[in-house]
Protein backbone atom coordinates (compact mmCIF):
# COMPACT_ATOMS: atom_id res chain seq x y z
CA UNK A 1 0.00 0.00 0.00
CA UNK A 2 0.94 3.58 -0.82
CA UNK A 3 2.46 5.38 2.10
CA UNK A 4 -0.20 8.14 3.10
CA UNK A 5 0.20 11.45 1.89
CA UNK A 6 -1.16 12.86 5.02
CA UNK A 7 0.26 12.16 8.13
CA UNK A 8 -1.72 14.34 10.55
CA UNK A 9 -5.12 12.11 9.40
CA UNK A 10 -3.18 8.70 10.16
CA UNK A 11 -2.41 10.15 13.83
CA UNK A 12 -6.34 11.06 14.32
CA UNK A 13 -7.16 7.76 13.30
CA UNK A 14 -4.90 5.96 15.71
CA UNK A 15 -6.10 7.94 18.44
CA UNK A 16 -9.82 7.54 16.80
CA UNK A 17 -8.66 3.51 17.87
CA UNK A 18 -7.55 4.37 21.39
CA UNK A 19 -10.85 6.28 21.99
CA UNK A 20 -13.14 3.93 23.16
CA UNK A 21 -10.61 2.07 25.51
CA UNK A 22 -9.94 5.75 26.82
CA UNK A 23 -13.34 6.02 27.77
CA UNK A 24 -13.84 2.73 29.26
CA UNK A 25 -11.12 3.54 31.36
CA UNK A 26 -12.71 6.97 32.12
CA UNK A 27 -15.69 5.42 33.01
CA UNK A 28 -14.44 2.81 35.49
CA UNK A 29 -12.04 5.15 37.27
CA UNK A 30 -15.60 7.11 37.55
CA UNK A 31 -17.04 4.18 39.24
CA UNK A 32 -14.18 3.59 41.49
CA UNK A 33 -14.22 7.28 42.80
CA UNK A 34 -17.83 7.73 43.23
CA UNK A 35 -18.04 4.44 45.38
CA UNK A 36 -19.77 2.22 42.26
CA UNK A 37 -22.66 5.02 42.29
CA UNK A 38 -23.86 3.59 38.98
CA UNK A 39 -23.76 0.29 39.83
CA UNK A 40 -25.20 0.30 43.42
CA UNK A 41 -28.44 2.78 42.41
CA UNK A 42 -28.85 0.57 39.03
CA UNK A 43 -29.33 -2.40 41.61
CA UNK A 44 -31.52 -0.41 44.07
CA UNK A 45 -33.57 -0.14 40.64
CA UNK A 46 -33.86 -3.05 39.72
CA UNK A 47 -34.48 -4.66 43.14
CA UNK A 48 -37.21 -2.46 44.31
CA UNK A 49 -40.08 -4.84 43.83
CA UNK A 50 -38.19 -7.15 46.18
CA UNK A 51 -37.39 -4.83 49.16
CA UNK A 52 -38.92 -6.43 52.48
CA UNK A 53 -42.27 -5.96 52.70
CA UNK A 54 -44.39 -3.26 54.82
CA UNK A 55 -45.05 -5.97 58.18
CA UNK A 56 -41.02 -6.40 58.95
CA UNK A 57 -41.14 -2.32 58.54
CA UNK A 58 -44.02 -2.23 61.58
CA UNK A 59 -42.41 -4.81 63.71
CA UNK A 60 -38.85 -2.65 63.55
CA UNK A 61 -40.85 0.30 64.37
CA UNK A 62 -42.08 -1.67 66.95
CA UNK A 63 -38.67 -2.56 68.18
CA UNK A 64 -37.63 0.83 67.67
CA UNK A 65 -40.31 2.07 70.55
CA UNK A 66 -39.18 -0.39 72.94
CA UNK A 67 -35.76 0.75 72.37
CA UNK A 68 -36.93 4.21 72.85
CA UNK A 69 -38.27 3.68 76.31
CA UNK A 70 -35.00 2.08 77.38
CA UNK A 71 -33.59 5.26 76.26
CA UNK A 72 -35.87 7.39 78.16
CA UNK A 73 -34.95 5.95 81.64
CA UNK A 74 -31.08 6.35 80.73
CA UNK A 75 -32.10 9.89 79.97
CA UNK A 76 -34.10 10.73 82.95
CA UNK A 77 -31.29 9.04 84.94
CA UNK A 78 -29.00 11.50 82.47
CA UNK A 79 -30.86 14.60 83.77
CA UNK A 80 -30.11 14.00 87.23
CA UNK A 81 -26.98 13.27 86.69
CA UNK A 82 -26.20 16.66 84.60
CA UNK A 83 -28.52 18.74 86.90
CA UNK A 84 -26.74 22.14 87.70
CA UNK A 85 -24.86 21.65 85.00
CA UNK A 86 -25.12 24.15 81.68
CA UNK A 87 -24.40 24.26 78.23
CA UNK A 88 -23.60 20.47 77.56
CA UNK A 89 -25.33 18.85 74.53
CA UNK A 90 -28.95 17.56 75.57
CA UNK A 91 -30.27 14.21 73.74
CA UNK A 92 -29.47 14.35 70.19
CA UNK A 93 -33.09 14.70 69.32
CA UNK A 94 -32.00 17.12 66.86
CA UNK A 95 -32.42 15.23 63.43
CA UNK A 96 -34.98 13.09 62.29
CA UNK A 97 -35.12 9.22 61.24
CA UNK A 98 -35.11 8.16 57.97
CA UNK A 99 -36.50 4.33 57.23
CA UNK A 100 -34.73 3.04 54.65
CA UNK A 101 -34.20 -1.37 53.88
CA UNK A 102 -31.50 -3.39 53.46
CA UNK A 103 -30.70 -4.06 50.11
CA UNK A 104 -27.75 -5.76 50.26
CA UNK A 105 -25.61 -7.12 52.95
CA UNK A 106 -22.17 -8.53 53.81
CA UNK A 107 -22.00 -8.91 57.68
CA UNK A 108 -18.99 -11.52 57.58
CA UNK A 109 -17.31 -10.98 54.24
CA UNK A 110 -14.11 -8.91 54.35
CA UNK A 111 -16.16 -5.68 54.25
CA UNK A 112 -18.64 -5.72 56.94
CA UNK A 113 -21.51 -3.30 55.38
CA UNK A 114 -24.67 -3.16 54.61
CA UNK A 115 -26.54 -1.46 51.59
CA UNK A 116 -29.85 0.63 52.18
CA UNK A 117 -32.38 1.94 50.08
CA UNK A 118 -32.16 5.51 50.69
CA UNK A 119 -29.28 7.71 49.99
CA UNK A 120 -28.78 11.65 49.80
CA UNK A 121 -31.97 12.55 48.28
CA UNK A 122 -33.61 11.94 51.21
CA UNK A 123 -31.24 13.56 53.44
CA UNK A 124 -28.45 11.27 54.75
CA UNK A 125 -24.97 11.84 54.77
CA UNK A 126 -21.81 10.67 55.74
CA UNK A 127 -21.21 10.02 59.19
CA UNK A 128 -24.95 9.69 59.98
CA UNK A 129 -25.88 7.10 62.44
CA UNK A 130 -27.95 3.76 61.52
CA UNK A 131 -29.75 2.33 64.80
CA UNK A 132 -31.46 -1.31 64.22
CA UNK A 133 -34.33 -2.64 66.37
CA UNK A 134 -33.16 -2.29 69.77
CA UNK A 135 -29.49 -0.59 69.70
CA UNK A 136 -26.61 1.07 66.89
CA UNK A 137 -25.95 -0.88 64.18
CA UNK A 138 -22.79 1.32 62.78
CA UNK A 139 -22.86 4.42 60.88
CA UNK A 140 -22.75 5.50 57.06
CA UNK A 141 -19.90 5.44 55.30
CA UNK A 142 -20.76 7.15 52.15
CA UNK A 143 -23.76 7.79 50.23
CA UNK A 144 -24.97 8.29 46.72
CA UNK A 145 -28.31 9.71 45.40
CA UNK A 146 -30.06 6.72 46.20
CA UNK A 147 -28.63 4.38 48.27
CA UNK A 148 -26.01 4.87 51.70
CA UNK A 149 -23.50 2.24 52.69
CA UNK A 150 -22.99 1.35 56.41
CA UNK A 151 -20.08 0.26 58.09
CA UNK A 152 -20.90 -1.95 60.57
CA UNK A 153 -19.93 -1.65 63.91
CA UNK A 154 -18.03 -5.36 63.93
CA UNK A 155 -16.08 -4.14 60.64
CA UNK A 156 -12.36 -4.26 61.42
CA UNK A 157 -10.67 -0.68 62.59
CA UNK A 158 -14.28 0.51 63.61
CA UNK A 159 -13.89 1.92 66.79
CA UNK A 160 -16.55 4.59 68.45
CA UNK A 161 -16.36 5.93 72.02
CA UNK A 162 -19.05 4.71 74.15
CA UNK A 163 -19.76 4.01 78.01
CA UNK A 164 -21.20 1.74 80.79
CA UNK A 165 -24.66 3.96 82.09
CA UNK A 166 -24.29 2.34 85.66
CA UNK A 167 -20.84 2.63 86.37
CA UNK A 168 -19.79 5.85 83.71
CA UNK A 169 -16.51 4.07 82.62
CA UNK A 170 -15.56 5.44 79.35
CA UNK A 171 -14.16 3.03 76.82
CA UNK A 172 -13.73 2.32 73.29
CA UNK A 173 -15.72 0.14 71.22
CA UNK A 174 -13.76 -1.49 68.60
CA UNK A 175 -14.45 -3.91 65.67
CA UNK A 176 -12.24 -6.61 64.97
CA UNK A 177 -14.13 -8.71 62.31
CA UNK A 178 -15.69 -10.90 64.87
CA UNK A 179 -19.44 -10.73 65.28
CA UNK A 180 -18.53 -9.66 69.04
CA UNK A 181 -16.30 -6.68 68.99
CA UNK A 182 -14.08 -5.83 71.62
CA UNK A 183 -14.22 -2.71 74.50
CA UNK A 184 -11.46 -1.25 75.43
CA UNK A 185 -11.69 0.32 78.86
CA UNK A 186 -9.53 4.04 79.57
CA UNK A 187 -9.08 3.59 82.83
CA UNK A 188 -7.08 0.97 84.90
CA UNK A 189 -9.63 -0.77 86.94
CA UNK A 190 -12.89 -0.07 85.54
CA UNK A 191 -16.35 -1.35 87.37
CA UNK A 192 -17.65 -3.59 84.63
CA UNK A 193 -19.16 -6.98 84.51
CA UNK A 194 -21.38 -9.25 82.17
CA UNK A 195 -24.06 -8.05 81.34
CA UNK A 196 -23.81 -4.31 81.75
CA UNK A 197 -25.51 -2.18 78.97
CA UNK A 198 -23.06 -0.40 76.93
CA UNK A 199 -24.45 2.69 75.57
CA UNK A 200 -23.09 5.79 73.43
CA UNK A 201 -21.88 8.41 75.60
CA UNK A 202 -24.30 11.08 76.96
CA UNK A 203 -21.98 13.91 76.13
CA UNK A 204 -21.27 12.37 72.69
CA UNK A 205 -20.92 15.06 69.65
CA UNK A 206 -20.05 12.24 66.75
CA UNK A 207 -23.30 10.07 67.46
CA UNK A 208 -26.65 10.59 68.99
CA UNK A 209 -26.20 10.16 72.97
CA UNK A 210 -27.30 7.62 75.23
CA UNK A 211 -27.73 4.95 71.79
CA UNK A 212 -27.67 1.27 73.44
CA UNK A 213 -25.17 -0.28 71.77
CA UNK A 214 -24.05 -4.02 73.01
CA UNK A 215 -24.36 -5.87 76.44
CA UNK A 216 -21.18 -7.11 78.20
CA UNK A 217 -20.32 -10.31 77.71
CA UNK A 218 -17.19 -11.36 79.65
CA UNK A 219 -14.36 -9.30 80.85
CA UNK A 220 -10.62 -9.96 80.50
CA UNK A 221 -8.61 -8.32 83.53
CA UNK A 222 -5.54 -9.20 82.83
CA UNK A 223 -5.51 -7.36 79.68
CA UNK A 224 -2.58 -5.20 79.33
CA UNK A 225 -2.29 -2.05 79.05
CA UNK A 226 -6.36 -1.66 80.56
CA UNK A 227 -8.66 -4.12 81.03
CA UNK A 228 -11.04 -5.49 78.01
CA UNK A 229 -14.54 -6.81 77.22
CA UNK A 230 -16.02 -8.65 74.58
CA UNK A 231 -19.63 -7.25 73.77
CA UNK A 232 -22.36 -8.70 72.16
CA UNK A 233 -24.10 -5.93 69.96
CA UNK A 234 -27.96 -5.72 70.56
CA UNK A 235 -29.23 -4.96 66.81
CA UNK A 236 -27.35 -7.99 64.53
CA UNK A 237 -27.04 -6.93 60.87
CA UNK A 238 -27.81 -10.83 59.78
CA UNK A 239 -31.75 -10.56 60.78
CA UNK A 240 -32.39 -6.84 60.05
CA UNK A 241 -34.35 -5.83 56.77
CA UNK A 242 -35.15 -2.22 58.18
CA UNK A 243 -33.40 0.25 59.76
CA UNK A 244 -33.91 3.76 60.64
CA UNK A 245 -30.88 6.64 59.98
CA UNK A 246 -30.45 8.75 62.27
CA UNK A 247 -29.76 12.53 59.94
CA UNK A 248 -28.31 15.39 61.75
CA UNK B 1 -13.20 -16.08 15.31
CA UNK B 2 -12.96 -13.20 16.93
CA UNK B 3 -11.38 -13.23 20.73
CA UNK B 4 -13.18 -13.18 24.05
CA UNK B 5 -13.10 -9.56 24.52
CA UNK B 6 -14.25 -8.64 20.99
CA UNK B 7 -17.81 -10.15 21.66
CA UNK B 8 -19.80 -7.76 23.82
CA UNK B 9 -22.22 -10.09 25.14
CA UNK B 10 -19.01 -11.94 26.55
CA UNK B 11 -17.85 -8.62 27.98
CA UNK B 12 -21.07 -7.54 29.60
CA UNK B 13 -21.68 -11.00 31.22
CA UNK B 14 -18.90 -9.31 33.93
CA UNK B 15 -21.80 -7.22 34.83
CA UNK B 16 -23.52 -10.34 36.65
CA UNK B 17 -19.76 -9.93 39.13
CA UNK B 18 -20.89 -6.84 40.89
CA UNK B 19 -24.70 -8.02 41.04
CA UNK B 20 -23.98 -11.21 42.10
CA UNK B 21 -22.09 -9.67 45.04
CA UNK B 22 -25.14 -7.28 46.19
CA UNK B 23 -27.47 -9.71 45.66
CA UNK B 24 -25.93 -13.15 47.54
CA UNK B 25 -28.14 -14.43 49.66
CA UNK B 26 -26.81 -15.28 53.48
CA UNK B 27 -27.37 -18.94 52.27
CA UNK B 28 -25.06 -19.04 49.59
CA UNK B 29 -21.88 -18.81 51.69
CA UNK B 30 -20.44 -20.89 54.69
CA UNK B 31 -20.57 -19.50 58.16
CA UNK B 32 -22.16 -16.39 56.25
CA UNK B 33 -19.18 -16.04 54.73
CA UNK B 34 -19.93 -15.47 50.56
CA UNK B 35 -18.24 -17.15 47.18
CA UNK B 36 -15.60 -14.80 45.97
CA UNK B 37 -18.01 -14.44 42.43
CA UNK B 38 -14.60 -12.34 40.89
CA UNK B 39 -12.57 -15.25 40.78
CA UNK B 40 -15.42 -17.56 39.42
CA UNK B 41 -15.98 -15.04 36.25
CA UNK B 42 -12.34 -14.40 35.73
CA UNK B 43 -10.45 -17.54 36.18
CA UNK B 44 -12.48 -18.97 32.53
CA UNK B 45 -12.29 -15.90 30.81
CA UNK B 46 -8.14 -15.50 31.95
CA UNK B 47 -8.25 -19.24 30.74
CA UNK B 48 -10.14 -18.42 27.54
CA UNK B 49 -8.63 -15.12 26.41
CA UNK B 50 -5.22 -15.25 27.39
CA UNK B 51 -3.01 -13.40 30.09
CA UNK B 52 -3.44 -9.46 28.91
CA UNK B 53 -7.01 -9.69 27.94
CA UNK B 54 -6.76 -11.66 31.96
CA UNK B 55 -5.11 -9.15 33.72
CA UNK B 56 -6.85 -5.87 32.30
CA UNK B 57 -10.19 -7.75 32.86
CA UNK B 58 -9.01 -8.21 36.61
CA UNK B 59 -8.09 -4.53 36.70
CA UNK B 60 -11.46 -3.31 35.29
CA UNK B 61 -13.16 -5.46 37.68
CA UNK B 62 -11.13 -4.87 40.96
CA UNK B 63 -11.29 -0.76 40.05
CA UNK B 64 -15.21 -1.32 40.11
CA UNK B 65 -15.48 -3.73 43.37
CA UNK B 66 -13.75 -1.58 44.74
CA UNK B 67 -16.02 1.15 44.26
CA UNK B 68 -18.62 -1.43 45.65
CA UNK B 69 -16.82 -2.27 48.87
CA UNK B 70 -15.79 0.02 52.57
CA UNK B 71 -12.20 2.13 51.66
CA UNK B 72 -9.07 0.25 52.78
CA UNK B 73 -8.68 -2.31 51.30
CA UNK B 74 -7.99 -3.09 47.55
CA UNK B 75 -8.83 -5.94 44.73
CA UNK B 76 -7.09 -4.75 42.27
CA UNK B 77 -3.02 -6.07 42.43
CA UNK B 78 -4.34 -9.40 43.23
CA UNK B 79 -6.93 -9.36 40.09
CA UNK B 80 -4.22 -8.38 38.03
CA UNK B 81 -2.02 -10.56 39.25
CA UNK B 82 -4.79 -13.58 38.56
CA UNK B 83 -5.64 -12.57 35.38
CA UNK B 84 -1.97 -12.86 34.78
CA UNK B 85 -1.49 -16.05 35.76
CA UNK B 86 -4.39 -17.87 35.11
CA UNK B 87 -3.94 -16.58 31.55
CA UNK B 88 -0.49 -17.97 30.61
CA UNK B 89 -1.40 -21.45 32.35
CA UNK B 90 -4.76 -21.18 29.55
CA UNK B 91 -1.87 -20.46 26.94
CA UNK B 92 1.22 -22.80 27.45
CA UNK B 93 0.14 -25.71 28.73
CA UNK B 94 -2.80 -28.24 27.33
CA UNK B 95 -6.46 -26.67 27.91
CA UNK B 96 -7.70 -27.06 31.49
CA UNK B 97 -11.17 -28.16 31.41
CA UNK B 98 -11.34 -31.10 34.25
CA UNK B 99 -13.30 -29.63 37.14
CA UNK B 100 -10.83 -30.75 39.68
CA UNK B 101 -8.54 -28.73 37.68
CA UNK B 102 -10.66 -25.70 37.54
CA UNK B 103 -11.48 -25.94 41.19
CA UNK B 104 -8.50 -26.18 42.55
CA UNK B 105 -7.25 -23.33 40.34
CA UNK B 106 -10.07 -20.91 41.94
CA UNK B 107 -9.28 -22.63 45.27
CA UNK B 108 -5.53 -21.46 45.28
CA UNK B 109 -6.84 -17.68 43.81
CA UNK B 110 -9.57 -17.14 46.47
CA UNK B 111 -6.63 -18.32 49.13
CA UNK B 112 -4.23 -16.11 47.53
CA UNK B 113 -6.66 -12.76 46.94
CA UNK B 114 -7.68 -13.39 50.69
CA UNK B 115 -3.79 -13.25 52.06
CA UNK B 116 -3.72 -9.75 50.23
CA UNK B 117 -6.42 -8.88 51.45
CA UNK B 118 -4.79 -9.83 54.51
CA UNK B 119 -1.45 -8.76 54.42
CA UNK B 120 -3.26 -5.13 53.81
CA UNK B 121 -5.02 -5.59 57.06
CA UNK B 122 -1.43 -6.15 58.40
CA UNK B 123 0.06 -2.95 57.29
CA UNK B 124 -2.85 -0.81 57.98
CA UNK B 125 -3.02 -2.49 61.36
CA UNK B 126 1.52 -1.41 61.27
CA UNK B 127 2.05 -4.93 61.18
CA UNK B 128 0.58 -6.57 64.25
CA UNK B 129 -2.81 -7.46 64.17
CA UNK B 130 -4.75 -8.59 67.59
CA UNK B 131 -5.66 -11.97 68.11
CA UNK B 132 -9.32 -12.25 67.53
CA UNK B 133 -8.63 -10.35 63.91
CA UNK B 134 -6.24 -13.10 63.17
CA UNK B 135 -8.54 -15.15 63.98
CA UNK B 136 -11.86 -13.73 61.90
CA UNK B 137 -9.29 -12.69 59.14
CA UNK B 138 -7.79 -16.54 58.76
CA UNK B 139 -11.70 -17.93 59.02
CA UNK B 140 -13.34 -15.35 56.56
CA UNK B 141 -10.30 -16.88 54.45
CA UNK B 142 -10.73 -20.58 54.84
CA UNK B 143 -14.80 -19.96 54.51
CA UNK B 144 -14.53 -18.36 50.85
CA UNK B 145 -11.58 -20.51 49.78
CA UNK B 146 -13.32 -23.50 50.38
CA UNK B 147 -17.30 -22.30 49.27
CA UNK B 148 -15.63 -20.75 46.08
CA UNK B 149 -13.69 -24.20 45.29
CA UNK B 150 -17.01 -26.08 45.77
CA UNK B 151 -18.81 -23.86 43.48
CA UNK B 152 -15.71 -23.65 40.90
CA UNK B 153 -15.96 -27.20 38.95
CA UNK B 154 -19.87 -26.17 38.39
CA UNK B 155 -20.03 -22.51 37.30
CA UNK B 156 -16.50 -22.61 36.32
CA UNK B 157 -17.04 -25.59 34.00
CA UNK B 158 -20.24 -24.01 32.39
CA UNK B 159 -19.03 -20.98 31.71
CA UNK B 160 -15.67 -22.45 30.29
CA UNK B 161 -17.37 -24.47 28.19
CA UNK B 162 -19.74 -21.45 26.33
CA UNK B 163 -16.90 -19.34 25.94
CA UNK B 164 -14.36 -21.98 24.61
CA UNK B 165 -17.32 -22.66 21.49
CA UNK B 166 -17.37 -18.83 20.39
CA UNK B 167 -13.22 -18.79 21.26
CA UNK B 168 -11.81 -22.75 20.00
CA UNK B 169 -8.57 -23.28 21.48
Amino acid sequence: MAPSLRPGKKRWQGLGRLAPWLLLLTGLLLVRFSKGAGFVDAYALLTRPFWPGSAQREWVEAAVDLEQRARLTLLEQDNQRLRGLLELQQSGETGRDVAAAVISRRPRDWWQQLELSRGALDGIAKDDAVLGPGGLLGRVASVTPATARVKLLTAPGHSIGVWLPRSRDHGLLVGTGATRPELRFIVRDPDVRPGDLVSTSPASTLLPPNLPVAVVQSVDDQAVPFATAVVQLIAAPEAIDWVQVRTR
Amino acid sequence: MTRLHRQPICVASALMVPMAILATPPWLGLDGVPPCWVVLWLLPWALADGPISGALAGAALGLVLDGLTLDGLTLVPALIGLGWWWGRIGRRASPVQRSFNLGLLALLGTGMLGLTLLLQLLIGAGGALEPSQWAWGLHTLACQTLVTGVLAPMLVSLQLLLWRRRVPV
